[in-house]
């Protein structure tokens, strides 16, 4: 907490991120509607459907999206917990709690819409001896136990600490999720290489409305999280004259 | 990222491979969409999925904020009305207020 530091804290302060991204939000949530929107149409309506896969391939530009953004988690949570850990920047934490249950949310639906997706074209629904499956399983309990963690110990920045240790921890399955289709290639195949051929797997019809939607998923985490960390900010900074002063214009 | 729509558009313009990458609506009928070719189940269900996370994570945040900041003005009242029956003591009004606030 040396003077020199004072200006790093200003810039992570509570305050400054409330009032940065109140002028954000708007923008943020505008492009997240757009391509929310281009990406769904795109990928209900328009893209053709696979000769292998018929309609299903609808699935997978949702599955691809959302499991390439929960990957986002654990490196997120880390950068966030080691600023915590050297900083003791009180916003970075708040970050990284609110961001822990949104990851929950994302691993589950990649979860779900693969399993979807994969109970036609494998033939079931969960396979044990899958790496990608079971990594990414591991994921979601790793974001049950980073939550349960932090309402576990009492003392706040003790639970700060040790989810920030638990999350740099956690990012080594980010690495085995991701490479595990290249170590195991058991049932899960590996990400399929863009061609720029329109009619060849993975050509430009599929990649890019798979792209838009990755950008659409990427702008709703960034907003759902913005939206949640407000919420802790004026529910901790209670005390602070500028949050008085918001809470008395509330309606 | 204008690839959205932009870069579509200049790929179809390039004319790759005989195809093109929008060959308009997949479907002739709105039964035949309805229908995904067999994998209604399979397809609806995942987007029905999609829409309740997108939904629940924009929702919840949204209705807990409007709650936090109607609790933080009942209390900011309770204060308030503290302050005001400390200066006028008479005011038993104003304990009461205070008191029933301080109980949660």
């Amino acid at each position: 907490m040396a003077g020199r530091w004072q200006w790093f804290h200003r810039l992570g302060s509570p305050k400054w991120f409330y009032e940065k991204t109140t002028r954000w939000l708007p923008w943020l949530v505008g492009a997240m509607a757009l391509f929310l929107t281009v990406g769904i149409v795109w990928a209900l309506l328009f893209l053709p459907p696979d000769y292998q896969q018929g309609h299903t391939s609808r699935i997978l530009v949702v599955h691809v999206a959302v499991a390439g953004t929960s990957l986002s988690f654990f490196p997120l949570m880390a950068v966030a917990g080691t600023v915590t850990l050297v900083w003791r920047m009180k916003l970075a934490d708040m970050v990284a709690r609110n961001a822990a249950p949104l990851g929950a949310w994302f691993t589950f639906l990649t979860l779900a819409t693969g399993s979807i997706w994969g109970s036609v074209s494998w033939g079931t629904w969960w396979e044990w001896t899958d790496s990608r499956l079971v990594s990414m399983l591991f994921q979601f309990f790793l974001l049950l136990g980073v939550i349960s963690l932090r309402s576990a110990i009492e003392n706040a920045e003790t639970a700060a600490r040790a989810c920030a240790l638990l999350s740099i921890v956690g990012c080594i399955n980010v690495v085995i999720i991701k490479y595990s289709v290249d170590w195991w290639n058991t049932l899960h195949q590996p990400s399929s290489p863009i061609s720029m051929e329109v009619g060849s797997p993975n050509g430009p019809e599929f990649w890019v409305a798979t792209a838009v939607m990755i950008v659409a998923v990427y702008l709703f985490l960034a907003v759902s999280l913005i939206l949640t960390t407000r919420n802790e900010i004026i529910q901790r900074e209670n005390k602070a004259q500028w949050v008085r002063e918001l809470v008395a214009q509330a309606r | 990222m204008g690839a959205g729509t932009g870069g579509a558009g200049a790929l179809t313009a390039a004319g790759m491979g005989g195809m093109r990458m929008f060959d308009g609506i997949q479907f002739n009928s709105l039964s035949e969409f309805f229908a995904m070719g067999g994998y209604a189940f399979n397809v609806w269900s995942v987007y029905a999925l999609f829409a309740i996370f997108l939904i629940a994570n924009l929702a919840l945040p949204l209705r807990k904020r409007r709650l936090i900041l109607r609790e933080q003005k009942r209390r900011l009242a309770v204060l308030d009305a503290r302050d005001d029956s400390a200066r006028e003591p008479a005011d038993s009004a104003g304990w009461e207020v205070s008191m029933a606030g301080d109980e949660k």
